[in-house]
């Protein structure tokens, strides 16, 4: 109670000043707990069923908050337009109605071109490498070399994602007769349990955990080549607010204890994922 | 001259009468008084002053002459510490104002004294992500209740003596991405009785523009009507027709998802019996993942409001790929022309264009342009369908897939618009429209590399420029008939506010600079202009109470602007936030003399 006062009041000054203020570690660890922000409905990452936040990314989470021996506050949030402003809504700013903002955010790439456009965060800490990759159904799909199957077989993604883009724009339009689009991940994946679908694309983390769920359903992984895609890969690891970097550097540590450890594997293999290595 | 005043008497003569009767009699609204809202001055009951959305008053006793005389009577503070974009227009009955704010909320005020009678807070949940401000743009009336729309897409029926809530209902899910701004829309039918017509917002998630009807009373849905092919409506509980059909313009299953976001509300017109509504873009915003024209986005759309059905469609920029969300008020009136009188009606779109069409079959009879330097299209041709210029369609990220910026062009207007929501002004002295415009373009290059959800596509990349460099706003008279531009007035900051014409000669606007404006319908001349304090971006209204001519603004900067940086920022960057309602009237001992 003490601790939802205290957010409130914060909430209120922050009104008032239209600024938010850092959050360095030795405040955060005085306060007595850690806000992190997480994707909604982004399934093996991070989604809700009731109250509980489960996922890789929560998972994670926690062990930041325990390293730091605070409570954790989760900021269950949807994606905008894109990650910059997800940056924004979740770290530098806060969202427009309340205002309020996360210490950490979870699942940001890591990339140059991003973090200069992005001077008010700082991006740290890769944990994951991200991929694109289709899962299909091996009774309809035995062998998928390329995405020329699809030019007769349904293929279920996400609406308004990378993957959607690259299967709207893939053999100069000619797969849209065959896209399934879910409004939400969530949807996507219950067309392939139910068999409506051969096939999705998503990330490759996404496409195992699809394929985890189908125990009826034998299922590959597989990553035909994506002429004009912009990254096949690339690392995801989390953000900070540009003025408490030393928060963002102390877990750190957590990141490479875990991987080092093997228990990143152990955490990721719960949801059916498999962790590579990278550089 | 003389011949002038003697015109201007004998409407201000009539307009008195009117005012007076309106006043004694003191009725709850009814779909009479809606529809006859425009010449009855004792009161505004609907959005637009008149369903038609003329935004013209033919009250006169504030005229070029007495202007001089305009003083504030009170201003009344929102208060709170909630504040950003104030773009409410104030509705008034019996001497009641009822007028929304930022972060859906709402007030009752005694006119006469400028006191709070009550106060409405919406309770807005988490989660909301509002693509363009908090900002609500005003209530609906009839009967005993006043009606809103709030952010998290919900539509709220309150008591107008005492604000509580009627009723209150979903009109979309927040969770999905939807919200709601623009004021309701209250039409009569006789198969129904009264109607409240609302659209829906949201940004790119994926919405697809819908229009619903519901029972005043209860709020229970009476039709709905999506307005992308394919898609089902519904009429008394049940499955009606579908709307146009699924695929004729757009490929696979994006119509789904197709975007089209009815989302400033609509327009009534009562001789063609006709509600008319605006559509956005199309989404994704990428125009190469979608060829057709993708029907209906970015369009009119005329529904009888009787059963829902699209009576026509007119789509002002079909296969849209520079985001010019096409939703501006159609505003109708008869015009003029080779001696004949053709029932029209007009829209300054997004795309820079000012359209006049056969408001009763949406044929198309006119396009002007009404901004400077328009690059996009070459024109329009003799079917109302743009000329594109294919080398200012944005690149296709695709091309570029080499991890280099792409080609960048540079699109006039830019995706704000030659026009925005601001609504403009129809002047039945004059017979010119009054635009609110901003002379701006935009630099839309393919950009290597965004993410989404944590995953890499090829996005675009843009930026605002405006296209001088000494101005961006730009509040235009047009003569509907020629297409000619009559007048112009140049402002520094973009204008964002609405437009008031009256019988007294005047057009009365708000500036991002916090003045409310005065000029001359017919020269544009400026002949008064007040500081309120802040940026104002909502619409002004007139109405008489107690033999005297009232003035109102809501002012409160904020909108869209301020969001996108660019190089607009520097000519808004030091505007200051606020709240408030300011009334004006000339004081009883200057009007006397």
């Amino acid at each position: 109670m003490i601790l939802l006062t205290r957010l409130i009041l914060g909430s209120l000054l922050l009104c008032v000043t239209g600024l938010l203020h850092a959050r360095p570690i030795d405040e955060v660890v005085d306060s007595g707990y850690l806000t992190i922000s997480l994707y909604e409905d982004y399934a093996p990452y991070s989604w809700q069923e009731g109250d509980q936040v489960l996922g890789i990314d929560a998972d994670i989470a926690r062990r930041f908050a325990d390293h730091l021996g605070v409570d954790i506050k989760f900021l269950v949030r949807g994606a905008d337009e894109n990650v910059d402003d997800d940056l924004r809504n979740n770290l530098w700013k806060g969202d427009l109605i309340h205002r309020q903002s996360a210490d950490l955010m979870m699942h940001v790439p890591q990339d140059r071109e991003l973090a200069a456009r992005n001077n008010l965060v700082a991006l740290m800490a890769p944990y994951f490498m991200e991929e694109m990759a289709v899962v299909a159904n091996t009774a309809v799909l035995p062998v998928l070399e390329t995405f020329g199957r699809f030019l007769n077989k349904p293929i279920a993604v996400e609406v308004d994602t990378a993957g959607d883009f690259f299967l709207s724009n893939a053999f100069r339009g000619k797969l849209h007769p065959s896209i399934r689009r879910g409004r939400t991940f969530a949807e996507v994946v219950k067309l392939y349990l139910a068999a409506e679908v051969p096939a999705a694309m998503g990330s490759k983390a996404q496409m195992e955990w699809i394929a985890h769920q189908s125990s009826d359903i034998a299922s590959i992984i597989v990553q035909p080549p994506m002429p004009g895609i912009v990254r096949t890969r690339w690392p995801v690891g989390y953000a900070v607010k540009h003025d408490s970097r030393d928060l963002g550097y102390a877990l750190t540590d957590v990141v490479s204890d875990l991987i080092s450890s093997g228990e990143m594997k152990k955490i990721t293999a719960q949801y059916g994922v498999s962790w590579t290595a990278f550089e | 001259m003389k011949q002038q005043f003697l015109k201007l008497a004998v409407v201000s003569a009539i307009a008195c009468s009117v005012g007076v009767s309106a006043s004694a009699t003191a009725d709850a609204v009814d779909t009479a008084a809606i529809v006859g809202d425009q010449a009855s001055t004792g009161d505004i009951v609907s959005y637009g002053l008149g369903p038609r959305g003329q935004r013209y008053s033919p009250l006169s006793a504030i005229n070029k002459e007495t202007i001089k005389n305009l003083f504030p009577v009170w201003s009344f503070s929102f208060g709170g510490e909630k504040q950003r974009g104030q773009e409410s227009q104030p509705l008034v009955k019996d001497g009641v104002m009822y007028v929304t704010g930022s972060y859906s909320r709402m007030w009752a005020i005694d006119i006469a004294t400028g006191e709070e009678l009550w106060q409405y807070d919406a309770r807005l949940p988490e989660g909301i992500l509002p693509c363009c401000d908090v900002v609500n743009r005003g209530a609906a009336i009839l009967g005993d209740k006043v009606f809103f729309g709030t952010l998290d897409a919900k539509i709220v029926a309150l008591d107008a003596k005492t604000g509580k809530v009627v009723w209150r209902k979903k009109i979309a899910d927040f969770e999905a991405g939807y919200s709601y701004t623009a004021a309701p829309l209250i039409v009569p039918t006789e198969a129904h009785g009264p109607l409240i017509l609302t659209g829906n917002s949201g940004g790119e998630f994926g919405v697809v523009g819908q229009v619903d009807a519901r029972n005043p009373d209860t709020g229970d849905l009476v039709w709905s009507r999506p307005v992308i092919e394919g898609h089902m409506g519904t009429l008394n509980g049940e499955e009606s027709t579908m709307t146009g059909t699924a695929n004729e313009s757009w490929p696979g299953d994006m119509w789904k998802n197709g975007g089209g976001a009815t989302w400033l509300g609509g327009t009534y017109d009562a001789d063609s019996k006709l509600a008319y509504f605006g559509t956005g873009n199309p989404a994704p915003w990428n125009s190469y993942l979608r060829p057709g024209d993708n029907k209906w986005t970015s369009s009119r759309v005329a529904i009888n409001p009787e059963n829902g059905e699209i009576e026509w469609g007119f789509q002002t920029t079909p296969h849209d790929g520079w985001d010019y969300d096409g939703v501006n008020e159609f505003v109708t009136f008869d015009m003029e022309k080779d001696g004949k009188v053709i029932k029209a009606g007009a829209t300054a779109d997004r795309n820079g264009f000012f359209y006049v069409l056969d408001r009763t079959n949406g044929d198309f009879v006119s396009a002007v342009p009404f901004v400077k330097n328009i690059t996009w299209a070459k024109g329009i041709d003799e079917n109302g369908r743009p000329i594109f210029d294919p080398e200012n369609r944005p690149g296709d990220p695709a091309e570029s897939a080499d991890g280099k910026k792409g080609k960048s062009i540079f699109a006039v207007p830019s995706f704000l618009g030659g026009k925005n929501w601001m609504p403009m002004a129809y002047s039945q002295d004059t017979k010119h429209f009054y635009i609110p415009s901003n002379e701006w373009g935009m630099d839309i290059w393919n950009e290597p590399v965004t993410y989404k959800k944590g995953a890499a596509y090829l996005g675009a990349g843009f930026t605002i420029k405006p296209i001088f460099d000494d101005y961006i706003g730009s509040l235009k008279a047009i003569d509907p008939a020629s297409g000619e531009t009559k007048w112009e007035y140049k402002n520094k900051a973009p204008l964002w506010g609405g437009v008031l014409t009256t019988a007294g000669g005047l057009v009365f606007t708000g500036t991002p600079e916090g003045f409310l404006k005065a000029f001359d319908d017919e020269t544009g001349e400026e002949l008064w202009k007040f500081q309120t304090g802040t940026g104002i971006v909502s619409s002004p209204v007139t109405w008489e109470q107690d033999g005297e001519q009232w003035l109102a603004i809501v002012a409160g900067w904020g909108g869209a602007v301020p969001l996108w940086g660019g190089e607009v920022a520097k000519f808004v960057s030091h505007l200051n936030q606020g709240g408030s309602v300011w009334t004006f009237k000339i004081p009883k001992q200057l009007a006397a003399k």
